[in-house]
């Protein structure tokens, strides 16, 4: 029981992780309209972040706040240099540049930081376990780092829901072309939402180097996992993709418990059974 | 039958700087044509009716004059005295071109009150007329539903919250794509009474729409579209002491 | 529709066949599996180009079908240290792959664009999954096969995989036999509806075709294609690591159906090819430098990078395609009259007719009836309903309510190519026609849907040569559909419904966009097919409409206003009213 109720916790907190880096890509993928395979590389890109600056600063949350700044002109320049080039062209060109863009920051990120896996310290101020129950432990940094995720979140339903750029964004995902004409620049807005995306995804790298060894396929299941996400909440929307997102993250953390050997396929088969009761997603258009 | 262009002589008007001259417009979609050769002005305080049958250009014409379809290599569209032939949407909204779209284009996911102030901006010339307030005041419908989501309201709440959002960017021109369409008499109405207040304010306008008798009370000069092509222009009154032309290019 | 390859382009295949055939004269046993490795990679692209460039659909999970063809080897291979049969090892990793592939392509078909691609990428990680964290074969560490297949007739071993030149030549032979045969499906008429599907598959549905059941063969026959160069690729290492059923396999396949150019399927085994020859070489520090070898993904992004924004088409862009066979019309005379039928043309018949839209009705409650053998035009406000009507008619969206009978037999629950089997054909209000076909292949696209309904061949040729010369486009027949003005593509469009046999027509503004000669061209053209079609015609210009039809139906806000001949239309002051406003008041009094 006890392995069941800390294993929630766990899906929790890696929901949580999921959900940033979903949340751009759906945001990505329901504003510009690009498939963005090169996504989890700016997750990669957060977790080495976070190794060097935690290095340098001593304490991860120091990395946070050097990196994230660092992770939105990164974003933007890849969306100026690469990726408006795909605005206009089909799916099969998007996978095929963005795969192509993977092939190369994957070969920088060897260059610059080797192959070998890397652990990054939680701070010592949040090292220890929390007793939760007589035989139950709980590390404090991972109850942190759910924390630091919820706020987080909330932040961003803030930003979305209550400013003048939240509200661009929503006017943009469900007619762009009103936007245009209410006197808004799209280019300008692609490029916002993209370097947001790429930050978002790089911060969720760098909290969760503490919890997970900085290794150099990390950004990979972390896309999969994303667009799984992107593809049960439906595209573009925030809502979904949290809700998506906790629901894969304790989906996965409990069928590890129940089905050690089957646990990577339970995520597509709850994906799967997303799509066959609602094809457009949770919070998707209904796409015939 | 006359087709030829009616007879007229506005020296007077003709001595005003046009707010907006277009000509040249030859938008296509992909090898259709959908418009030849279209020259179209406006003067300033002018309110302009263009009418046409279904399909023959109207919602092109629109849609050419502020960017979201290039009129073609011969275009040109001048507008207060600035070059916005090629131009992008967003730009020729800054300068002051305002559309209510057909469908009317409101942000389902944003409520009433967020539409508005999505664009709320000074306009062209540093003129902030339109307020919220002032907004609000022209229809008190909007008011009481300010916190109702966009895919809440009714067609014609929704048509008053267009209006009301393309006010709200101060512009110097606002153009309406079948203002009242789907609308209810009582709707259509006051939509007719706003644009009539909106029209006193000075303000240029251009409406697209069927109800040929309200356009008429509203709107001083008129163009017909035909095939893509203007095949009238001239005012009210040529218009009404001409009933064959309007059956021919409008009727069944 | 695919070309056979033009003589460039054989005389590049066959050396680049030449030239693998001689790999182990000239070098040794790395160049020989590096070669047998590229043919097995050729066949398994190949597949996906099949897929990709011929049906329309790109999968992100095809690498699934070509690692599950190279576990089969494993599955079906005894322990002990003994041989697998041959012809086994090939057949369980073609069936292997076909099965779970007929499968999953009952969900994916069902999908589309994005969320094709996401379905796909999904069942292939779910199979890796298997494979990886479970201990089905080997697990994380990979399936070892000790002994690889071997083909023994009567105690004499005729082929043998442990034999590393023998495994590149059948390879070869494989490619070359199989190549020939994705080509020669790719042109066949089943292939020539999955061309039509990847086009316009709305269309393809309104012609009377099941897009669906189309789209999933196409998907079972690409994974057997694939499975097979699985047990190829199985058979050189004799080691099968999960990581071939991943998706960067899936994104390298597609990296090289891209790289070749889309569609050409010569062009699936060149990307193949040039991918593994320049990974080579980015790799050989003798020929790029230490550096660039060293980082060589790096370079190998960029080229991609480079190929994916300067040539879109792929390699195969850069060689000129065989011009399509010229069409000949059918030889014997007098066809046109043979192929018009000796039944009448049909009633249709609509009651009570409703759609809604979430609380929206666009079409409320519409009860009319078509007589045979004449033009009904159908007028009305943009917003009336017409095109939800239309859509309603040919089951392209099911009703909220109401029924619709064809000479009295109830079609209302039928989808679209159901009813199109039934004769209802349709044009589209956006010209609609396959633009990669030429005009004499989108009629014979259209026709084949006759064989669906047991019409031969020779019928089918001739009703194609009867809808090109009854449209006028005969001196057009062999130029891409593309190529035509707007007005000779929306007769394109009456051509194909022409050649399709259906018998009633329902026209999307068919007038819309031309100039006054078409039109007046048009409708003649529906006067005479009149004589033997029921006509629909959903139409804005009113001369053409007044001109032509010989009953008018009004719709307004999703309501049958009026109906009657043209001159009771003109006469009505309600419609008068919905036209023009109170204006119509006005224009009497003046």
């Amino acid at each position: 029981m006890d392995l069941v109720l800390v294993q929630i916790f766990n899906g929790i907190q890696y929901g949580f992780l999921i959900f940033l880096a979903a949340s751009g890509l759906t945001l990505v993928f329901g504003i510009l309209g690009v498939i963005n395979l090169a996504h989890g590389s700016f997750y990669m890109l957060g977790a080495y972040l976070a190794l060097t600056l935690t290095e340098v600063t001593g304490d991860v949350f120091l990395a946070c706040l050097l990196g994230v700044p660092l992770a939105v002109v990164f974003g933007w320049l890849i969306e100026r240099a690469f990726v408006r080039h795909l605005y206009k062209r089909d799916h099969l060109q998007q996978v095929l540049l963005t795969f192509a863009l993977i092939l190369i920051f994957n070969e920088v990120q060897r260059i610059l930081w080797g192959s070998y896996p890397h652990g990054v310290p939680a701070p010592s101020y949040l090292s220890g376990s929390i007793r939760l129950t007589d035989q139950l432990a709980y590390p404090v940094y991972r109850l942190a780092l759910t924390a630091i995720c919820a706020a987080l979140a909330g932040a961003m339903f803030f930003v979305i829901q209550k400013t003048r750029v939240g509200r661009l964004i929503r006017a943009g995902e469900s007619n762009r072309e009103m936007t245009e004409l209410l006197g808004f620049d799209s280019s300008r807005l692609y490029a916002l939402v993209f370097a947001t995306g790429t930050a978002l995804a790089a911060l969720a790298g760098m909290l969760a180097a503490p919890v997970e060894s900085v290794y150099p396929g990390i950004g990979e299941r972390i896309l999969i996992i994303s667009f799984v996400v992107v593809v049960i909440g439906g595209i573009g929307s925030i809502k979904g993709a949290f809700l998506g997102a906790l629901a894969i993250g304790i989906a996965d953390a409990l069928g590890k418990v129940f089905l050690p050997s089957l646990a990577g396929v339970v995520v597509y088969a709850l994906m799967a059974s997303v799509l066959v009761v609602r094809p457009g997603g949770l919070f998707g258009r209904v796409i015939r | 039958m006359s087709l030829a262009l009616a007879p007229r002589t506005q020296a007077a008007d003709a001595s005003v700087e046009p707010l907006l001259a277009a000509t040249g417009l030859a938008t296509a979609h992909g090898r259709v044509p959908c418009l030849r050769d279209v020259a179209f002005t406006v003067r300033p305080g002018e309110t302009i009716g263009l009418l046409g049958r279904n399909g023959m250009g109207k919602t092109t014409l629109l849609r050419t004059l502020t960017g979201l379809l290039s009129g073609g290599p011969t275009a040109s569209i001048r507008f207060r005295g600035k070059d916005l032939a090629g131009a992008k949407p967003a730009a020729i909204s800054r300068a002051g071109i305002a559309l209510v779209p057909e469908g009317r284009g409101i942000f389902p996911n944003l409520t009433v009150l967020e539409n508005l102030i999505l664009p709320e901006r000074a306009g062209p010339s540093g003129k902030r007329d339109w307020t919220l307030d002032r907004i609000f005041d022209l229809f008190p419908r909007l008011a009481e539903r300010r916190t109702n989501w966009g895919d809440q309201l009714s067609g014609g709440e929704q048509q008053m919250l267009s209006i009301g959002r393309a006010l709200m960017t101060n512009p110097e021109l606002l153009m309406l794509d079948e203002a009242t369409e789907g609308l209810a008499p009582k709707v259509r109405d006051e939509i007719w009474r706003t644009l009539r207040v909106v029209a006193e304010t000075g303000m240029a306008i251009v409406v697209v729409d069927k109800n040929l008798e309200d356009l008429f009370e509203l709107a001083d000069r008129h163009f017909i579209l035909a095939k893509g092509e203007i095949v009238f222009e001239g005012t009210t009154a040529d218009l009404t002491a001409e009933p064959d032309l309007v059956h021919r290019w409008l009727g069944v | 529709m695919i070309r056979l390859p033009s003589l460039p382009v054989l005389v590049l295949l066959g050396l680049i066949a030449v030239a693998f055939a001689v790999v182990p004269f000239v070098a040794g046993p790395y160049e020989v599996k590096f070669a047998t490795r590229v043919l097995a990679t050729a066949i398994f692209v190949l597949g996906l180009d099949l897929l990709i460039g011929v049906t329309g659909l790109v999968s992100f999970g095809h690498a699934a079908w070509f690692g599950l063809g190279a576990y089969a080897v494993w599955f079906v291979t005894p322990p002990d240290y003994e041989a697998g049969n041959l012809l086994v090892a090939l057949g369980a990793a073609v069936a292997l792959s076909g099965a779970v592939a007929a499968v999953v392509g009952l969900f994916a078909v069902r999908t589309r664009a994005f969320y094709f691609i996401m379905v796909t990428l999904a069942a292939s990680q779910m199979i890796f999954a298997l494979f990886h964290d479970t201990r089905i074969a080997g697990g994380s560490d990979g399936a070892s096969i000790d002994v690889k297949p071997i083909l023994e007739i009567g105690g004499a071993t005729i082929l043998d995989f442990s034999a590393r030149n023998t495994l590149l030549w059948f390879s070869l032979a494989a490619l070359v036999v199989l190549y020939g045969a994705v080509l020669t499906l790719a042109r066949s008429r089943f292939g020539r509806v999955l061309q039509g599907i990847k086009a316009n598959e709305t269309r393809m549905n309104a012609l009377g075709f099941d897009g669906a059941r189309y789209k999933w063969a196409s998907f079972v026959i690409a994974a057997m294609v694939a499975g097979f160069g699985g047990a190829l690729f199985a058979s050189i290492d004799g080691f099968v690591p999960p990581e071939i059923l991943g998706w960067r396999e899936s994104g390298l396949a597609i990296m090289m159906v891209v790289l070749g150019g889309v569609g050409s399927l010569w062009g699936a085994i060149v990307g193949a090819l040039v991918y593994a020859l320049a990974e080579e070489m980015l790799k050989s520090a003798d020929l790029v430098g230490a550096t660039v070898s060293e980082h060589w993904p790096i370079a190998m992004g960029l080229f991609l990078i480079a190929a994916v924004l300067g040539a879109p088409k792929g390699l195969a862009g850069w060689l000129p395609l065989r011009p399509a066979k010229p069409w000949a019309p059918a030889a014997e005379t007098g066809a046109a009259v043979e192929t018009r039928r000796a039944s009448p043309p049909p009633r249709l018949e609509v009651e009570g007719l409703r759609r809604t839209f979430g609380g929206l009705t666009a079409v409320d409650g519409v009860t009319v009836a078509f007589e045979p053998g004449r033009i009904h035009a159908v007028i009305g406000p943009n917003g009336a309903g017409k095109t939800t009507f239309t859509n309603l008619l040919t089951g392209a969206l099911p009703v909220s309510g109401g029924t619709i009978r064809l000479d009295g037999v109830d079609i209302t629950a039928l989808s679209a190519h159901a009813k199109a089997r039934r004769g209802i054909g349709r044009s589209f209000q956006r010209t609609n026609v396959l633009p990669a076909f030429t005009v004499a292949e989108n009629c014979a696209v259209a026709a084949q849907a006759r064989g669906l309904a047991g019409a031969s061949p020779a019928e089918e040729a001739r009703a194609v040569t009867e809808a090109l010369t009854s449209t006028g486009l005969v001196d057009r027949a062999d130029r891409p559909a593309t190529s035509l003005s707007h007005g000779e593509q929306r007769q394109l469009e009456i051509a194909m419904l022409i050649a399709s046999g259906a018998e009633l027509l329902i026209l999307d503004e068919p007038l819309a966009g031309t100039g006054p000669e078409e039109t007046a061209r048009v409708t003649a053209l529906l006067r005479d097919l009149a004589r033997d079609h029921t006509i629909l015609l959903i139409e804005h210009d009113m001369d053409a409409v007044f001109a032509c039809a010989d009953t008018v139906s009004v719709l307004v806000g999703g309501r049958l206003l009026a109906h009657g001949t043209p001159d009771d239309i003109r006469r009505d002051a309600a419609v008068r009213e919905a036209y023009l406003g109170r204006f119509a008041g006005l224009e009497d009094a003046a």
